[in-house]
């Protein structure tokens, strides 16, 4: 079975974002990118079933500029076999990536199709049902375990309250909740027979696919700043504090 | 003067909340992180303002009460111990950065201020502090001005003392010193401000210092390494620091890893091996990368290094940090006696060779820890506690492998104390690194600016 797994060039999870001066998007200019943490957990699972000889294939797809060839790497130096940029620097929403990914899924017909839950910069959480619908399969979505059989899969997911286990008809679509594996390190050997695996850029409109996006960002701005904390002298003056002020006896 | 005397005065000049005597408080702050003395002082002050710090001293020198400074309580030596009805003198009240100067990358601040306050302050602009080691949420930069501490960018940007360029002192005859005044060039005599830096408190107190700031890091990558010997580290460091610009390069034992792991930290990877080195190196340009890439090959090739990381993302970066930093935290529960030594470089594989045979030969049956700052010659030797052995039995086990340790040490001319001071911990063995016509000009120094020895008395060195 081949599987396929999409990531996204992210700014690092550590990076403390600052909206850009005039509103339009968050500054990434001399910004540490990193792989998107949900997609990393992605790639340690189709790595781990490749290992557990559940998956004959990896292959690694991420849809952006030319720089997502660095995270194609990472997923390459983690294990991946070979891996798809599909090149553009066209802002790209959730509704165009799952066109692109389907477009992608048409062309390399994988088993199973693994997804981080949402990409921490966007925060959509929409792309992999998206996915599934497009390609009219099932999804298992927020997934905490995945266990393939024959010829479907079960996936333990991550719901309000507790944990739900589904099967799922093969080829599926996955989204990678946090606690699905802990990724591993990027080892140096690695580093370095990544470097001569196959890395395929091709351009969106080799797949017809319309990528305009839908939405538009009208302001993108700091959250207001929290007024600080006060001290007060005495217990009268705390309940007189939470009834007028903070408003909540 | 009775100790009720005593606290009047000090009640007199400051407000109840501001002169702690009660018994958590006392307990807290009358020590540091050493584990071997009670604490026992006799109240805890927190003044706010240069004139309350002389005040105090005016009536330490009338009542010949002792004072012990206290910042962040990090230390490793007992540097601010107070077992001896001392005054603590808590700077933690006098916590602002009063000013930042883009021209001479400088900021002034208080002594209270949190060293990673401070880092933060730097990076929001643009620029870094590169004092930099794992207790920065607590220590406190008075503190690691009068401990000179160094830590984890040693190699690539020296000690606290190179940072330093001004500082206000209250000596222990209550006068206020303002020393170089923040400028890069000052030739006029003796350096005063130098000899505060590293004092332990025993000359005078830092009410305000002005530290310069160094270029922000160039994205910092970093590879843990895994090595078969003794012999490989510095191998390995050799042609690291040949290949590329290193800001950091540590050591530790595979013991070590196994309590960080069994601490929650995963671990690097597989491969066991009975070293590791942690690299820490400027990745900016893309033939950073390729350089490190390149030096890892032929270290493989030579079999110096067995496996290796690294770290992807800033993520992945601070969580291999983790494998070195938490040590400490890791083995804390262990009650471990520790060693703090140096020598020079070039020395380091030498010194290792003899400590492994000491520690072999006279005491097989205990558990040591080896991690370190290898880059800069220096070492932290921790030896955990049985979990059968009374303390005292232990304590004293310890101080014979330390006479043991210092004499080797003293033979291959190196430092009883390289990073965490001498306080109470190291006081017994400075004669190993210091001689006595030495430690004799140091008595004379620390007469002249305490002369009736109230501050931070018994560190150090005791009175001839």
């Amino acid at each position: 079975m081949k599987v396929l797994v999409a990531v996204k060039r992210v700014v690092d999870y550590n990076v403390k974002v600052r909206p850009k001066a005039d509103g339009t998007g968050v500054e990434t200019a001399n910004v540490k990118m990193s792989m998107n943490p949900f997609d990393e957990i992605a790639v340690e699972e189709a790595v781990r079933l490749q290992e557990a000889g559940k998956a004959s294939e990896v292959v690694v797809v991420s849809l952006g500029v030319s720089a997502c060839q660095d995270t194609l790497r990472t997923a390459l130096a983690m294990g991946a076999d070979r891996a798809i940029l599909v090149e553009t620097d066209a802002e790209l929403q959730p509704l165009a990536v799952a066109k692109l990914l389907k477009a992608v899924v048409d062309k390399e017909q994988p088993g199973l199709v693994i997804l981080g839950k949402q990409a921490i910069d966007d925060d959509c959480n929409q792309t992999g049902q998206m996915l599934a619908a497009l390609l009219g399969c099932g999804q298992g979505t927020f997934a905490s375990k995945v266990e393939p059989g024959d010829g479907l899969v079960t996936v333990t997911r991550e719901v309000d309250g507790g944990a739900e286990t589904v099967e799922l008809k093969l080829p599926a679509v996955i989204t990678s909740d946090l606690r699905l594996n802990e990724p591993r390190y990027v080892k140096l050997p690695n580093i370095m027979k990544a470097k001569k695996k196959p890395l395929e850029v091709l351009k969106p409109e080799a797949f017809g696919v319309d990528v305009t996006p839908r939405l538009k960002t009208l302001k993108v701005a700091e959250p207001p700043k929290r007024a600080g904390g006060v001290k007060v002298a005495s217990v009268a003056e705390l309940v007189d504090k939470l009834k007028n002020v903070a408003q909540v006896l | 003067m009775s100790d009720a005397a005593i606290l009047a005065r000090l009640g007199a000049l400051l407000p109840p909340a501001r002169l702690r005597t009660d018994a958590d408080t006392l307990a807290s702050h009358g020590r540091d992180w050493t584990r071997l003395y009670q604490p026992d002082p006799l109240a805890v002050a927190f003044p706010e303002s240069v004139a309350e710090v002389q005040a105090l001293v005016a009536i330490a020198n009338d009542t010949a009460c002792p004072l012990v400074p206290s910042g962040g309580r990090t230390g490793l030596s007992g540097g601010a111990v107070a077992k001896s009805r001392e005054l603590v003198l808590s700077f933690e009240r006098m916590n602002r950065i009063l000013g930042f100067d883009a021209v001479d990358r400088s900021v002034t601040a208080e002594p209270g201020v949190i060293l990673e306050t401070l880092q933060d302050y730097a990076r929001e602009h643009g620029l870094q502090y590169p004092v930099d080691f794992a207790a920065r949420g607590s220590a406190q930069l008075g503190g690691t001005i009068a401990t000179n501490a160094g830590g984890i960018k040693v190699i690539r940007w020296g000690m606290t003392r190179d940072w330093v360029s001004g500082l206000k002192v209250v000596t222990g005859r209550g006068e206020l010193l303002d020393l170089n005044r923040g400028l890069v060039k000052n030739n006029t005599g003796y350096d005063l401000r130098q000899l505060f830096i590293g004092s332990e408190g025993t000359l005078g107190l830092i009410v305000e210092a002005t530290v310069r700031l160094a270029e922000a890091p160039q994205a910092p990558a970093v590879m843990v390494l895994g090595l078969p010997d003794l012999e490989a580290i510095m191998s390995a460091f050799e042609r690291l620091r040949a290949a590329l610009r290193l800001t950091a390069f540590e050591c530790f034992s595979a013991q070590a890893l196994s309590y960080v792991t069994a601490h929650g930290q995963p671990r690097p990877f597989e491969t066991e091996t009975p070293w590791y080195v942690l690299a820490e190196y400027d990745a900016a340009e893309e033939r950073d990368t390729e350089a490190a890439m390149a030096a890892f090959e032929t270290l493989a090739e030579d079999g110096i290094v067995l496996d290796g990381v690294l770290s992807q993302s800033d993520s992945q970066w601070r969580a291999l940090w983790r494998l070195r930093e938490d040590i400490t935290e890791s083995i804390a529960h262990r009650l471990p006696y520790k060693n703090d030594v140096s020598v020079r470089v070039a020395r380091v594989p030498e010194f290792l060779r003899a400590m492994d045979e000491l520690f072999a030969r006279e005491y097989p049956d205990f558990e040591v820890i080896w991690f370190g700052h290898v880059g800069d010659g220096n070492l932290h030797i921790s030896v955990l506690q049985p979990p059968e052995m009374a303390r005292a039995d232990f304590v004293a086990a310890c101080e014979q492998v330390s006479e043991h340790l210092f004499a080797t040490l003293a033979a291959l001319g190196g430092s009883i104390s390289a990073e965490h001071g001498v306080g109470l911990v190291k006081k017994p063995y400075l004669s190993y690194s210091r001689d006595p016509a030495e430690i004799s000009y140091l008595r004379a120094i620390r007469a002249a600016f305490d002369p009736n020895g109230i501050l931070n008395p018994g560190k150090l060195f005791d009175p001839a």
